[in-house]
């Protein structure tokens, strides 16, 4: 009699499993986060984000953050997995493939948030500026959907090369540049109060975006992780 | 406008690349079919002599 | 090594004679444009090679997605040859494609849509080769390599989408485009249709018969590598 652990049961663990290590690890996100702030201070100094220039390049200057960022937290993620043979651990249990993707691709989307929610108050801060927005919240949640959906997968991918640090983001960025158009595009209209009918076009390309990479993702992710 | 403007050399500068880009791929293919036969000849004396 | 088979040397020579053809039809068929002279003459060319660079990574995606079912090498062969190719014409219509502009824009690079996707497909394309390069295994290698073939050509429309939403471009829509407020854009004549839609042929014959030759030359390798192995056994 085969007992095979639930879908959602094994979905949670994962989940569950990722945040109580980062928890008590923190490496994760603290590099994340200092790594944003030090982008942040390269793009002061090699921007002109004075006052006048500063509304017309936000979105794009937080954007780049993300992306960047994100890329050091998939890294991490997946490549602890792999280090530690948790992969292989995991592998073995009898569990949907899928909910161990479902699962990594969650806990990297909760890292991203958390890392995005402290980066926020700090932009304003540095800068003076507001940029809080209902509008802009959504786009970021949106847009590192997409970005952690096939970021997970590729990311699954590159830590099993001999190249793994570089190969993440030359495989990564070229894909995700729909997103990366969407987001800054619908982030900066928030931002500069254009009202949300305007900026519908980019909201559905987003999430056109994230159900279609997010099933595919989905589909293809048993192949990746057979052995 | 009744003279088109002249872009010959824009023209042969396009049709260099296209030429230029097809030939450099297809040699390579043949040169990597003469080092496989050169590789091949070389493991098949070998392998008489096992 | 086995020797070419018949058909392939057939098709060897007609794609050469069809390609001799297409040549003529464009250097002395085709007429001369009205404004923008004979550099407008690479457009046939130009966008046969994006068609062809095109469907190169369509079929490189379906060879993956044939190989992830199938797991048989052959068709991972079938998906790095179609990207091998689709770099290289991706490559021609890139270039030319700047070339075109040059005289016409008076810039080298307009960030156009369908040029800038371009470029962006053939980076792609190169991450393909060195995630290949970077994996050993040959059958991880293989799977992984049909997976981002797979992922890379769904993100390609996307990207033109978004690159077109984001920019109301100056690239003309080419097809009987007579609105003079595109810059760059020309009226096609029959006959510059008529060679367009040869080039097109042309280059799919010339897609295939390369795409031939490549298989052949891996299954070559793939035997040569046979021979090592059973020498050092």
């Amino acid at each position: 009699m085969e007992h095979k652990t639930s879908f959602y049961k094994a979905l949670k663990a994962v989940v569950w499993k990722d945040l109580m290590a980062e928890l008590r690890s923190k490496e994760l996100i603290s590099g994340m986060l200092v790594f944003s702030l030090l982008v942040i201070f390269i793009f002061n100094f090699s921007l002109e984000l004075s006052p006048s220039t500063r509304a017309a390049v936000t979105a794009g200057v937080i954007w780049v953050t993300i992306i960047f960022a994100g890329t050091i937290g998939l890294n991490r993620s997946m490549a602890v997995e792999k280090d530690r043979g948790c992969l292989d651990g995991l592998l073995l249990a009898p569990v949907d493939r899928t909910a161990i993707y479902f699962g990594k691709s969650i806990a990297n989307w909760i890292f991203m948030l958390i890392v995005a929610a402290i980066i926020l108050p700090i932009y304003s801060l540095l800068y003076n500026s507001n940029v809080f927005s209902p509008g802009l919240i959504l786009v970021i949640l949106l847009g590192s959907e997409g970005y952690v959906a096939v970021g997970t997968l590729l990311a699954s991918m590159a830590v099993q090369a001999r190249t793994r640090d570089i190969l993440l983001p030359i495989l990564l960025f070229p894909v995700i540049i729909p997103i990366l158009i969407a987001a800054v595009k619908a982030s900066n209209g928030f931002l500069t109060g254009i009202p949300f009918a305007e900026l519908t076009n980019w909201i559905f390309l987003l999430i056109a975006y994230d159900v279609i990479f997010t099933s595919v993702a989905f589909m293809v992710f048993d192949a990746i992780v057979e052995e | 406008m009744d003279q088109p403007i002249d872009t010959v050399n824009y023209f042969i500068a396009g049709y260099s690349v296209i030429f230029g880009i097809l030939i450099i791929y297809i040699a390579s293919l043949i040169l990597r079919w003469r080092n496989l036969k050169k590789e091949e000849d070389i493991l098949k004396d070998i392998e008489p002599s096992k | 090594m086995t020797s070419k088979p018949r058909l392939l040397k057939v098709l060897d020579i007609t794609t050469f004679i069809f390609f001799i053809l297409a040549l003529l039809m464009v250097f002395f068929i085709a007429p001369l444009e009205k404004v923008m002279g004979a550099v407008q003459k690479v457009f046939y060319f130009h966008v046969a090679a994006g068609w062809v660079g095109m469907i190169s990574f369509m079929v490189a995606a379906i060879a993956g997605i044939i190989y992830l079912v199938k797991k048989d090498s052959k068709w991972d062969l079938v998906g790095y040859s179609a990207v091998e190719i689709g770099i290289a014409f991706t490559m021609i219509n890139v270039i030319t494609g700047a070339i075109w502009a040059r005289p016409i824009w008076n810039a080298w690079w307009t960030w156009d849509p369908r040029l800038t996707t371009a470029t962006i497909m053939e980076l792609v394309y190169f991450a393909y080769l060195m995630l290949r390069q970077g994996i050993d295994d040959p059958e991880r290698r293989n799977r992984f390599s049909a997976v981002y073939a797979i992922v890379g050509f769904i993100s390609v429309p996307l990207t033109f989408f978004s690159i077109r939403i984001f920019d109301r471009t100056i690239h003309p829509v080419v097809i009987g485009s007579n609105d003079p407020s595109a810059v760059g854009a020309f009226d096609m004549t029959s006959l510059m249709l008529q060679t367009l839609l040869f080039s097109i042929l042309v280059f799919t014959i010339l897609f295939a018969d390369l795409m031939w030759h490549r298989i052949r030359l891996g299954q070559y390798m793939n035997r040569v590598d046979e021979l090592k192995l059973k020498i050092q056994d």
